[in-house]
Parts: structure tokens; sequence; C-alpha cells
């Protein structure tokens, strides 16, 4: 019998086999070059690299032993701006020692699409026909999963400010991030990130207001330690927000409501995440670590450590001589939390009534301490 | 059409807000009295047969097995944990609601309602994994650490563990730290408690290291298995005592009577929800353990701006 024919390997050719993987390793090359020495990915997923944009200067930087290197931007993206059920994402992400990247989602919103099953006509304008089909079962195949894993060697930092994920009615996603630091870095050696993880009401122009079935966050800082293999958590940050009507005993949850769809909101009993986040449009998580961080976590401690007290009465008449006025932290209409937990974190929890005033919020926060726009250039605040 | 003038909105805002307090409100009116007898069908474990109820001759063993003894030693509110020290939010929620709220006791029922979802999604896995796992204490111990997001609520759970295993082993030990034959597990769970406990000892002053903190959940599911409840016990224990201890620190911020407290702590919804919510997390591994109540988490973490504070969470 005779072979067939080998046939030529397209140099466009993927070396991942599986849609939505990608995998991106940053390495330092001498004498201070960063460079993406593996970007690969496969539709639905778009990864861009942007290098040479952001230089910052050597004075301003926190690391006073060594130059930093240049940061590198990648964007995350994917066709039609967000995820369609059954769309699995898996990006993996490593930096080498002493790299630096900026990670942004320049779509405004990583939308988080809901097709029905049988008439999968009214979703989005994105090109089908390489996404799955969707198998049988509804419950486990229309979630849309994503997952992010980054490796950050020592002395290397992330910065990942992505745009909210805004999850349309109806729809369900799940999403893992986990973190991996070297355990064997110690004090400046210490690898940082800052990363953001918010999640919106959905569409509000639609009258949308925490009308999906699932959504799920869940972000992780490791420490593994390359010589011995022992790893350890150190940070776990997850939230789950489950309208509960999945659940086989439908019986006994007195406060579970079939909301019809486009129900205006106020005029029905809340639904269970409505409940739950409550006034809140849009709830987030900001999680900051390492030395470059450092200040950036102490300014966000001491913003909250000054908000006016909860309760207190001006007993002074004279409106004008109490609490310090326009300062970002109590404009808006935004309730957040900022504590140092353990191994150096600092976590900040935040609910806001809407997007816009997060973001206001939030860009306002890092614009006026400045170290991301410093370190990694304004183009890493390019979401918030 | 969305750049209505602000003081419409605001006024729009309050109106919704009176409507979820009135629609509360009709909730919570429906609380029904408990039953003088209600059928116990709902209720897992085994109580004894209806022919041991009814029968009148005295059976010790019954008594004996099902650990009663140890069951009402740990529901004990006396127990000195310290659990009167903390509101797990309540009183920050409070202060957060004051304005709108016209009704406190609606405004608790919801509360309620949140805290004890919110506990059994981010603690409750920790138990079931302490009594299923004794051996893996030290580990539960540092995800639950690494877990908890804020240090009111760190704060809070620490406090109670350690008081937890001080109760352990100044008092239980003695009495419970006997091999029994019949579950190898609460062997298991004696040796990880000494363990533990020994290494909490070791790492109190390193507070860099990382090491064991002494969490309340994970610490609560090994000690109930080293004194023979069963599961079920275990958790809805921990989950009535949760409730126990935020309907007690309302009546201390004066949003009711005790009585009134007594009367929900009672109520047949209350036993509903806490099994309910069991039975949701039965099966959910601590790694997927979260919170699903973001809003509890802001109002924890905001106690410490408090200006005035009766409770220390």
């Amino acid at each position: 019998m005779r072979q067939p024919a080998m046939p030529i390997r397209s140099p466009f050719e993927s070396s991942i086999a599986k849609p939505g993987q990608g995998t991106v390793v940053l390495s330092l090359l001498p004498p201070n070059n960063p460079t993406l020495t593996t970007l690969t990915y496969k539709y639905p997923l778009k990864l861009v690299p942007r290098t040479g944009g952001f230089v910052p200067s050597p004075e301003s930087t926190s690391l006073s032993d060594s130059c930093p290197s240049r940061p590198v931007h990648l964007y995350l993206l994917t066709y039609g701006g967000g995820l369609l059920p059954g769309d699995h994402i898996e990006v993996s992400i490593k930096l080498e020692p002493r790299t630096r990247m900026v990670v942004t989602t320049p779509q405004g919103s990583t939308k988080i699409f809901k097709t029905d099953s049988n008439s999968s006509d009214n979703s989005p304008n994105v090109i089908k026909g390489h996404r799955k089909q969707m198998p049988a079962n509804p419950h486990l195949s229309d979630m849309s999963q994503q997952s992010l894993d980054v490796k950050i060697g020592r002395q290397s930092a992330l910065c990942y400010l992505p745009d909210p994920s805004v999850p349309f009615q109806n729809s369900r996603y799940a999403q893992v991030q986990t973190f991996t630091v070297d355990a064997a870095a110690k004090g400046d050696q210490r690898s940082s990130l800052c990363v953001l993880d918010w999640v919106t009401q959905g569409r509000t122009s639609r009258g949308e207001n925490w009308n999906f079935r699932f959504w799920r966050g869940r972000n992780e800082v490791w420490a593994v330690d390359e010589k011995t293999g022992k790893s350890r958590l150190l940070l776990r940050d997850s939230v789950i927000l489950d309208d509960e009507t999945d659940d086989l005993n439908d019986s006994d949850e007195s406060d579970r409501e079939d909301l019809p769809p486009q129900a205006p909101s106020g005029l029905l009993p809340l639904n269970i995440i409505q409940e739950r986040t409550r006034p809140h449009g849009v709830v987030g998580t900001l999680i900051l670590s390492g030395p470059v961080f450092e200040s950036l976590g102490s300014y966000l401690l001491n913003q909250f450590t000054s908000q006016p007290r909860i309760g207190s009465r001006n007993w002074s008449s004279s409106e004008t001589s109490s609490a310090p006025e326009s300062s970002a932290s109590t404009r808006g209409d935004v309730t957040w939390t900022a504590a140092r937990v353990r191994a150096g974190f600092v976590l900040v929890k935040f609910g806001a009534k809407d997007f816009e005033t997060a973001k206001l919020w939030l860009g306002g926060l890092l614009r006026e301490e400045g170290t991301v726009a410093r370190e990694f250039g304004e183009e890493a605040l390019f979401c918030v | 059409m969305l750049l209505e003038p602000s003081d419409i909105q605001s006024e729009i805002a309050q109106l919704e807000s009176r409507l979820q307090d009135m629609r509360a409100q009709l909730d919570a009116s429906t609380y029904p009295s408990p039953p003088s007898s209600h059928p116990d069908t709902k209720i897992p474990w085994t109580m004894p047969s209806s022919s041991a109820f009814y029968n009148n001759k005295f059976r010790a063993d019954a008594v004996r097995s099902s650990s009663l003894h140890a069951l009402l030693l740990l529901s004990d509110s006396a127990l000195p944990l310290g659990s009167f020290a903390y509101s797990s939010g309540l009183e920050s929620y409070l202060a957060h609601h004051k304005p709108q709220r016209t009704n406190p006791v609606t405004s608790f029922h919801r509360f309620l309602k949140l805290s004890i979802a919110s506990l059994a999604s981010t603690s409750l896995p920790y138990v079931l994994a302490g009594y299923r796992a004794p051996e893996t204490l030290e580990t539960l111990d540092n995800d639950l650490d690494a877990s908890t997001p804020c240090i009111v609520a760190q704060r809070a759970s620490v406090a109670q563990g350690r008081a937890l295993i001080g109760v352990w082993e100044r008092a239980f030990r003695v009495s419970f730290a006997l091999p029994t034959g019949t579950d190898a597990g609460a062997d298991v769970a004696v040796s990880a408690i000494d363990e533990f406990s020994d290494a909490l000892k070791t790492t109190y002053d390193n507070q860099d290291e990382l090491g064991p903190m002494g969490h309340f959940a994970p610490l609560w599911g090994v000690v109930c298995r080293a004194m023979g409840l069963d599961l079920h016990q275990t958790a809805y224990i921990f989950v009535l005592n949760h409730a126990k201890a935020v309907l007690s620190a309302a009546v201390r911020a004066s949003v009711m009577g005790p009585y009134q407290a007594q009367n929900i702590l009672a109520s047949q919804t209350l036993q509903d929800t806490i099994m309910s919510r069991i039975e949701r997390e039965w099966e959910t591994e601590v790694e997927q353990a979260g919170q699903v109540v973001p809003a509890l988490d802001l109002w924890v973490g905001r106690h410490e701006l408090l200006y005035s504070r009766i409770f220390n969470s």
C-alpha cells in the first residue's frame, strides 16, 4: 500500500489543536529585550501583542537594583466581543523573570451571550460555523467558560485591568483565573500582580438587571516552589451569582420567581441574584500584590480608612467643615472596602450603582495614585 | 431618557426601596408559628423510632447512641466561644440601611436569609470537609484563610476557632478523646486537633510565615467528628448556631425583642432555609466554595468604618 503523501505543513497552522486555546510566553532576551517567544491562539480567541509603546523611565521604578524591562501589551480578544454558550477560552501566559505584561480587553465589555438552543439566530452578529454545536444537555453545555492561567516569575509583574463581564439575560458563565508566583522569591524579588475582576447586571439599556442564570468568577493566587514542587494557596477570591433555578427540588424555595423575560425591574419581586447584590449594579474585586504595587496598595488602604465614619454626626453648625471633600473615594455611589489580607495582598471589593460610576471611581483612584500609568503606561488603564 | 433630573431618580429609588420593604414585610408576616408537633419527615437523621418514642420504658442506650449529650453541649449558647461578640455584619448592615429603612425587622429578615446563604456557601464546605477528612485540617485552615476576603471576618473566625480549640483541650478532650471503636475517623480527628494545636502554639508569633491560623469552620467539623456527632448534625448545628448568634445580636442591637427572636428561631421557615442551604452545599468541594452574597463582604469589611460599634464584626 502506498503511504499517503505527507501534506505540506501550513506555515500559518497553529500548533494548538483545540479552539479557544492560547499560549503566550514572554521572555527577557539579553541585554534587556522583552520578547514573546511563544504566541499561539485559536478561534474564537485572539491575542494581539503590542510592544514598544511605553518605556518606563529608570528612576521611576520601585525596583532599584535593576532597570525594569519594557512592558509588553497583550490584547485579549474574542470574536463578537464576548463568549457564546459552549465557548471555552483557555489562555496560558508565562512571564519569565524580570518581564512585565499589560493585559487588557479592548472591547468595552466581555459579553456573555445566551443563544437559544433551537433558534440561534437571535445571537449577535458573529461568525458561526467554527464554533461547536451545542450538545443536548442544556445545563452544562450552554455554559461559557474562560480560564486564564498566568505564571509570574520573580521580579516580573502583571497588570490585568480588563473590561467588566456583562452577562446577558439567561446566560451562564464560569471563569477561573489562576496566578502562580515564585514562592522562593523574597522582598523586592517577588512577583507583582494587579488583577481586576468585575461583573455588571447586564445590558441596562435593555432593562436587564441581574437576569442571567449563573456567573461565577474565581481568582486564585498560588505560590509554587520550583525546587520542591510544593504549592500553596495564597489567595482565593470566589464569587458565585446563581439564580438557583437549576435545583431539582424546586418546591421548597419560597423566594424563587420565574421572571418573564424583559420584565420591568422593580415591579416584580426580586430574583435571588438581585436580592443578593442590591443595591449594586456592578460588583468587583481588585487584587494587588508584590513590590511594584506596594504603594498603590497602601494608597488604597489609606483612602479606605480615611472615608467618613458611617453614622457619625456633624456636630459643627457649618456644613463646610465636614469630611474631606471631592476625594476620589467619596465620589459617586460606590460602596467599597480595602484590606491588607495575608501574604501582603491588598484586596479591594466594591459595589457601585452602575458600570460608569465604578469605572470613574476606580479609574480616578488608579490615576490619582499613578503607579499603573508610571510603570505600565496610560494604555494599561484603557478599560478603566 | 436616561438623563432624568437626579431628584426624580432618588425619588424612584426611595419608592422602590419602600416597595421592597413592604413586600419583604408581607413575606415576613407569613412566618408560621411553629406547629406543636410537626412531622419530622425532612430531618434526614433518624430520631428515635416512633415505637421507642411512645414507649414508656427508658432506654439509656438509645440516648447514648444518638450522641445527644455532645449535640447539646455544642449547641449551647453558653459554650465559651465568644460568639456573642460578633454580629456577622448585622451591625454594619443596619448602619448602611438606616436612612431608607423604616422597619428594622423587615430589614433584618432579609439580612438573616442572606447571612445564612453566605455562610453556607463560604464556610459550610469547610465544615463538611473537616468532618469528612480530619487529617487535612491544616490545609483546610490555610485555604479558608486564603479565601477570607477581609480582616474583620478573619478576626472573628480565628478568635472563635481558637476558642473552640481551647474548650476542646480544657473541657471536652478528657471525656471524648477515648478510642470509640465505632468510628476510626474520630480518633484521626482527635490526633488532628492535637497536631494542629501544637502547630498553632509553635508558630503563634511568626506572622509572616503563613502558619496555621485556627479558623472556625474546619475546626468545627473536626471537633464534631471527634465528639461523635454525625455529619448531618454537624452541619445543622453549625448553621443553626450562626442563626442564633445573628438573632442574639439583633436583640442586643435593639432590632427586636427576645420573644420575637425566639419566634423566628423556632419557625419552620428558618428550619427550611437552613435545610435547603445545607442540602445545596452538601456536595460542594472547598475549591468550589465562594461568596454568593457579594454585598455581605462589603458590609462586613466596612464594619471598621462605623462611628460607633458594639460588636467585633
